[in-house]
């Protein structure tokens, strides 16, 4: 019904065109189609182009006014190619237009075009609200959620447009089974959710299963911890750079610039600095540092260099001296109680937690008297079970035995332990309750309590937190704990498997009186039933005779377990109503535009019916509620396009700026972009992904369309890491390597060196280079001329370079490349190996390549009756490839076409199939690169190629760079009314030396781009 | 206005009702199990051509091992001779395999309990310390390959909830948590509690979640679609014609359970003859237990999912059997893995499949076949004695004969075929071909167990 309804205004709407064109009779073009055009079309056309079944399916007879041509100019194009490179009429024809004539009608048309271009000059055309394409999908969900999950690897390809590029609505279409696709990538995003303190986060995987929640947890505290200076040597060295702040040539540094320039805390840089220089240390560990503090040599310059193997000889000493003074603390244990029951442990964990700071008296060696060579005998063998050997008496603890000096020497130790903690955070732990040695290879067991077997964490930080962390990061580390023991229902689960513990491995809690206690049971952490276990342990502990130190300790390890988990609880009950809020942020961002309060309470609607109707818990509705976020079309379509078409603005006020700018240059018919729509609009052109926060402030500013700012934008994110985006999508579809990581052409057994990982680097080569571009603003002509490239360590390997020193995954830009025959896109050997067959190169598909996708010519399909060459080099018998190529040419049919490109591949004999420098072919034969290019002037290898294009076709390269980014950016086939602003892109592109951002500045400040075909307007082609 | 949400509400109301109606049922019902569902659903291809039968899978795990000297059976079919702890299934002799001597290489010689249990489904080495990491698990394959048919890709259940401490071989406790994972890096989620697996299958899961997110994005659509250019329409219906598109599929699934459900009731027959478990967690295992297999009998029956893992009880494991007169807990009782109280825990987790074969066995389905006939149950524990620790060695048996595709009544024994003869993992291949998912490899085999 609707359908038809359009036709028919479509219909109306060429009426009202003809009849227009009909009235205005004055127009010369119009005069000349009457008196030219149609009388050469009669004459020398019509004969084939018409009738039932026209030549070539191209009907000419239905233009019989200037009118009907300007309705299809796409058509007409390829009328204007066929006259003026004279393929038609054909040679065959008996009746052939003079040259004068030829040339008046090629002038007709031109003329036409232009007069036609300037009257719908900068036209949006049509651009339909399409859904994501895949790659702006994933990188929209990267944005969205912070880790790039990538997972339309298992979609199906999208299909590319006329352009090369697969953003268009033209070929972006649904169906259920990419719905279905949908729905499980959805599903699988929410399972990554986590409900946090304030509100949702996302992990890198799975959150579903309490192990990945601990993995998760565990691995961000311990990262935290190893990321915070805690190496004494630096200190050391910071502390000598302030002390010789003058000589160094930083007068003027305070303690804190320094330590800030050595990235150590300021905080425990002024404990150390106040240490080193305490003037009241006389004797002791302290007194004993200074000395080697104070040997420390003067800088001679400013540039001179921390003694820094001095420094660390001032740790080692510190953190050996340290080691031997840290405090024993014994088990706790009970009669019947298994010395690994949390109760012991955790007490045992706390002491240890407390003693960070302390020293052990006992270690030290008062002068005089002889040591024990025997250790000391323990009172109760029975009960209690050392973890460390006995101390051996060490002459380096003397101390003297006089009771003043003694006391004297025994408070500098003190201060000593104070200022060095024995250490600063705990981030892994063996089982505590066991003698060291016995559990010395269980390493890797991140923040544990030290329990065998049970679930169960213990933080240990003290002296981090104290006397390292600013307030700032005291705040980041507590909510990462905080977050922890929430999300993962931290003391809930302890309190679980203690229950199991407790119950098989120890069988304290074997009889009859623990039954009630479950391990399965979620209710056994509820308030009631861990008071009911304490009492019974307690009362069981009692009775079979436990210490009062043992009783202590059992009390209080159910108290903290109390307290733990109605803190938790606590903070569950308290953080959901935030996590609703915080739905609605996440739709608010993952819409592109504010959500409207009406929104908002529809999703918080949603996620009462999932509560009530659905009976799903609070997570699971709001993992539903995500997912009904991330499956509504105003996530997964660009909505935003369809806005001006007759949907309200996206939100708030529609743009009220191309009052000033755009109105001269406003198109008929057109009208604006809101800020919201165009924030959009450009994200998607720059980073193929949603806007930055920046962007959309600036949009809800409503000043996106003022000069300059939209351009500052540009600009902006141009340098951004996510332009990247750009150059896989854009240059990836242009210069057609997207899908190289697919490329299986190559015979691996005869080039072994291409494997997997050489195909990786050979695809981010041009990415690295084009990412550079992008982001350093460089000449476009760098893409030709450029005398560097990127490699890593691998890709250096196979170019023959020097390989850059560093990690297998380092990309480093090279100089002087041309040296080794590299440089520029054209001979980076993704390109040629993905354009040849396999087992050969191919000429052919390499100047192809160079014609078509670097220079944008238009090349019919070979006729279909064409031989194939042999897939294999050394089976061309006699002849090279050159010469059977020349063979090939010598066909008439064949040639016309092939004089165009041939010459251009032929200049990469040099490379190999896959892109390596040779010699000889797979054949044997020598490798010639000598080629006769079309216009024939001649030139060989790469240097020749090089040098034809800048004297020949740098115009056409620049052309055609320009239409691709247009299409690319616009989201659709160019049409003729982009043509006067494709001719100013290029204008000022030469005039800002080819700047790749003039590209983008023109097309951002471009009608086409600011703007949207409105409702009524009837140049629907 | 809005319209499409009010039939979608009303839509939604209805189908609560016929739920509530259905659970009424099973409630007032305490009747013998009846026929499955795909009885009634199954249409026959062609006249005369036998309704194609789903086949159904369930893995059943018990820890720490059996007492090997009451462990074995002779002979074929019904004239097999059962040894003691095998005694539960001398009804089941025709219908059940003892498969002997298979092992798992990857959990040899690794350290003992978590590094013999978390890759018994999955063949792959595991990862010591705090990220985990081994294979994703057979069932989980075959859900993700033949789950999308039913409401439920698969049920994962468990009488005891996980731990993940640390083991003194520091392997994760959750290796001893664990036997169904997801992926290599995440193990399933396990439902411990009966009644919210109950609700799994009959409330809120599956098909059912998808649908009320359908509703909603169906709703937005709509309403954007009005307010749309009629290019940016075509565009936006495009996408609204597939909502409704997955949605009709899902309410087909559906209708095809209700049709089949209705003509069950027609001919007199009820399918739903459990009611929903009390909340909370059953006093007794015993009772624990019988509801899980129970819970499976049901998926399977009403063809809720075809795929099951039942962790009966963990490595490791702290369960009592006070009822069995045996006083010391699951894992310290295997210590004394030759004792009269470890060879009664033996056969008390016989007697549990035993159970489950005879729930299933009750279900007719088929010419004279039964549910069980289409089922696969996978008996297995993890060591084959829990004093010495010995994993060289499975406890494994099967029951049911797949849809007729695996051959029972049989006693077969790969202790002295050679170590690459005797894989486990061969058998989860020859048992996944014969539920349709057909791979090349799996765990640390590539070949299919020769003689099954």
């Amino acid at each position: 019904m609707l359908r038809n309804a359009t036709l028919l205004i479509l219909c109306l709407g060429f009426g009202t065109l003809s009849r227009g064109a009909a009235t205005a009779a004055e127009d010369p073009i119009d005069r000349r189609f009457t008196a030219e055009v149609f009388p050469f079309l009669d004459a020398y056309c019509l004969d084939c182009h018409a009738g039932k079944e026209p030549e070539g399916d191209f009907d000419l007879s239905r233009f019989t006014s200037a009118a009907a041509v300007s309705g299809d100019h796409p058509h007409w194009e390829r009328v204007l190619d066929q006259l003026r490179e004279e393929q038609m009429p054909p040679k065959k024809a008996k009746e052939k237009p003079t040259a004068e004539t030829r040339r008046q009608i090629v002038s007709w048309i031109q003329d036409i075009r232009q007069r036609d271009a300037k009257k719908t000059a900068g036209d949006p055309g049509p651009v339909l609200a399409r859904r994501l394409s895949n790659a702006e999908y994933d990188y929209t969900l990267r944005d969205l959620t912070g880790s790039d999950l990538r997972p339309t690897k298992e979609f199906p390809v999208d299909p590319a447009n006329q352009a090369g590029f697969d953003n268009s609505g033209e070929s972006l279409t649904m169906s259920p089974g990419l719905l279905k696709k949908y729905l499980q990538a959805a599903r699988s995003v929410s399972e990554n959710l986590i409900l946090t303190q304030d509100g949702l986060a996302f992990a890198p995987h799975p959150m579903m299963a309490d192990t990945d929640r601990d993995k998760y947890f565990v691995l961000r505290i311990v990262d935290f911890y190893k990321r915070q200076p805690t190496d004494y040597a630096d200190y050391f060295e910071a502390a000598w750079r302030f002390q010789n702040r003058a000589k160094l040539g930083q007068r003027h540094a305070t303690l804190s610039d320094i330590a800030a320039a050595a990235k150590v805390s300021p905080k425990y840089l002024a404990t150390i600095w106040a240490t080193l220089n305490d003037p009241h240390e006389r004797v002791g560990p302290i007194f004993d540092l200074q000395k080697m503090w104070r040997t420390l040599p003067t800088p001679t310059a400013p540039g001179s260099l921390s003694p820094h193997a001095a420094c660390v000889a001032m740790r080692d000493f510190v953190m050996t001296l340290r080691t031997k003074l840290v405090p024993e603390v014994e088990n706790l244990t009970g009669p019947g109680i298994n010395n690994g029951a949390q109760a012991f442990v955790l007490w045992k964990d706390r002491q240890m937690a407390a003693n960070r700071r302390r020293y052990d008296p006992s270690a030290l060696m008062i002068e005089g008297t002889i040591p024990a060579v025997e250790p000391p005998p323990v009172a109760d063998k029975k009960s209690r079970k050392r973890v460390h050997k006995p101390r051996q008496p060490d002459p380096a603890l003397a101390i003297p035995a006089d009771p003043a000096e003694r006391a004297r020497h025994e408070a500098a130790y003190a201060r000593f332990a104070s200022v060095f903690p024995d250490a600063f955070y705990i981030s892994e732990r063996a089982r505590v309750f066991l003698d060291t040695d016995e559990d010395k290879n269980n390493g890797g067991r991140l923040l544990s309590a030290g329990f065998h077997s049970m679930t169960g964490y213990f933080r240990d930080d003290g002296p981090l937190y104290d006397m390292v962390l600013d307030d700032a990061a005291r705040e980041e580390l507590d909510h990462l704990w905080n977050e922890f023991e929430l999300v993962a229902s931290v003391p809930h689960r302890m309190h679980s498997s203690m229950i199991w513990f407790e119950r098989t491995d120890s069988s304290f809690m074997i009889d009859a009186q623990f039954d009630f206690a479950r391990a399965e049971d979620k209710d056994c952490s509820s308030r009631e039933k861990i008071r009911q276990l304490a009492d019974v342990y307690y009362a069981k502990a009692k009775t079979r005779g436990a210490s009062g130190a043992a009783l202590a300790a059992i009390k209080e390890h159910f108290e903290r377990v109390q307290a733990n988990v109605t803190r938790v609880d606590r903070m569950r009950e308290e953080a959901e109503p935030k996590h609703l809020r915080a739905l609605g942020d996440f739709a608010g961002r993952a819409f592109r535009r504010p959500l409207k309060e009406s929104e908002r309470a529809d999703l918080v609607a949603f996620y009462h019916t999932l509560r009530k109707d659905d009976g799903l818990d609070h997570e699971d509705a709001v993992r539903d509620c995500l997912v009904s976020v991330l499956m509504s079309p105003n996530f997964l379509y660009r909505v935003d396009l369809a806005e001006a078409g007759g949907l309200p603005a996206l939100a708030g006020n529609p743009s009220k700026a191309p009052a000033t700018k755009m109105s001269a240059t406003m198109p008929k018919g057109a009208l604006p972009l809101s800020d919201y729509a165009l924030a959009s609009r450009l994200s998607y052109f720059l980073w193929s992904s949603m806007p930055d926060a920046e962007l959309l402030a600036r949009a809800a500013a409503g000043d996106l369309q003022r000069p300059g700012v939209l351009a500052a934008q540009a600009k902006r994110m141009l340098q951004d890491d996510r332009s990247r985006a750009m150059a896989v999508e854009f240059g990836g579809n242009w210069l057609d390597f997207r899908r190289f990581e697919e490329h299986n052409a190559v015979d691996r057994e005869r080039f072994p060196m291409f494997n997997d990982k050489l195909r990786e680097s050979m695809f981010q080569e041009p990415i690295h280079f084009l990412t550079d571009l992008i982001r350093h603003d460089r000449s476009v002509l760098d893409l030709l001329y450029g005398d560097y490239t990127f490699v890593d360590p691998l890709l250096a390997k196979f170019y023959g370079m020097a390989v850059p020193p560093g990690p297998d995954d380092q990309w480093t830009r090279v100089e002087q490349v041309s040296k080794v025959g590299r440089g520029g896109l054209l001979p980076m050997s993704v390109f040629l190996t993905h354009n040849s067959p396999g087992l050969r190169t191919s000429p052919v598909k390499r100047g192809y390549w160079v014609v078509r996708q670097l220079l944008g010519e238009h090349i019919p399909p070979p006729p279909a009756t064409v031989p194939a060459l042999p897939a294999d080099e050394a089976h061309l018998g006699e002849l090279n490839l050159r010469e059977t190529l020349e063979r090939h040419r010598a066909d008439p049919s064949c040639a016309a076409c092939h004089a165009r490109f041939d010459s251009m591949g032929l200049v990469f004999e040099g490379f190999g199939p896959v892109g390596e420098h040779r010699d000889k072919d797979l054949g044997g034969k020598p490798v010639d690169d000598h080629a006769i290019f079309p216009g024939g002037s001649e030139g060989s290898g790469l240097a020749g190629l090089k040098t034809y294009l800048h004297e020949h076709r740098e115009g056409d390269f620049v052309d055609n760079l320009s239409r691709k980014l247009l299409a690319y950016a616009l989201g659709r086939t160019l049409q003729l009314s982009d043509e006067p602003g494709l001719a100013e892109m290029r204008r000022k592109l030469a005039a800002d030396g080819f700047r790749f951002g003039s590209l983008v500045e023109s097309i951002v400040s471009s009608p086409q781009f600011l703007n949207k075909r409105g409702p009524d307007d009837l140049a629907t082609r | 206005m809005r319209d499409p949400k009010a039939n979608s509400l009303a839509a939604r109301r209805f189908r609560i009702s016929r739920r509530t109606f259905l659970r009424g049922v099973g409630v007032t019902m305490a009747l013998p199990w009846l026929e499955s569902l795909p009885s009634f659903a199954a249409e026959p291809v062609a006249k005369g051509a036998a309704p194609v039968l789903p086949k159904r899978f369930a893995a059943l795990f018990w820890g720490n091992g059996v007492n090997a000297n009451h462990w074995s059976a002779k002979g074929t079919g019904a004239s097999m001779e059962l040894s003691k702890s095998l005694g539960p299934l001398e009804p089941f002799k025709a219908k059940m395999n003892l498969i002997d001597g298979l092992f798992n290489r990857s959990a040899v010689g690794v350290g003992i309990h978590p590094g013999q249990t978390g890759n018994l489904l999955s063949g792959k080495p595991l990862t010591k310390g705090a990220v985990l990491h081994g294979g994703i698990s057979m069932d989980q394959v075959l859900a993700n390959h033949i789950g999308q048919d039913t409401v439920q890709p698969s049920m994962v259940l468990g009488c005891e909830q996980p731990v993940t401490g640390y083991h003194e071989t520091n392997f994760s406790m959750a290796y001893s948590s664990h036997i169904s994972w997801q992926s290599a890096d995440s193990p399933v989620p396990m439902e411990v509690y009966p009644s919210l697996a109950f609700d799994s299958l009959f409330e809120n899961r599956g098909s059912r979640r998808n649908q009320s997110i359908l509703d909603r994005v169906k709703d937005d659509t709509s309403s954007l679609v009005r307010k749309v250019s009629a290019n940016d329409k075509a565009k936006l219906d495009e996408y609204l014609t597939s909502v409704r598109e997955v949605e009709k599929r899902i309410d087909r699934m559906r209708a095809q359970s209700d049709k089949a459900a209705d003509t069950a009731r027609e001919a007199g027959k009820p399918l739903f003859t459990m009611k929903r478990p009390d909340n909370g967690l059953p006093e007794d295992i015993r009772e624990h237990m019988k509801l899980m297999c129970d819970l499976t009998a049901l998926a399977f029956q009403t063809d809720k999912t075809r795929v099951v893992s039942l962790l009966l009880c963990r490595d490791l494991s702290g369960l009592f059997y006070p009822f069995l007169g045996v006083r010391k807990s699951h894992h310290p009782a295997s210590h004394d893995d030759l004792s009269d109280d470890f060879e009664k825990i033996t056969r008390y987790y016989v007697g549990q499949l035993a159970y489950l074969a005879q729930r299933l066995d009750a279900m007719p389905e088929g010419e004279g076949t039964t549910v069980l006939d289409n089922s696969c149950l996978l008996f297995l524990s993890n060591m084959w004695s829990g004093n010495k620790h010995d994993s060289t060695r499975l406890p494994l048996l099967t029951v049911g004969g797949l849809g007729g595709s695996l051959e029972t009544g049989r006693v077969l024994n790969y202790l002295e075929k050679g170590d690459e003869n005797r894989k486990v993992c061969s058998l989860y291949l020859s048992l996944m071909d014969r539920m349709g998912v057909n791979l090349p490899q799996f765990g640390d085999a590539d070949a299919r167990l020769a003689g099954i």
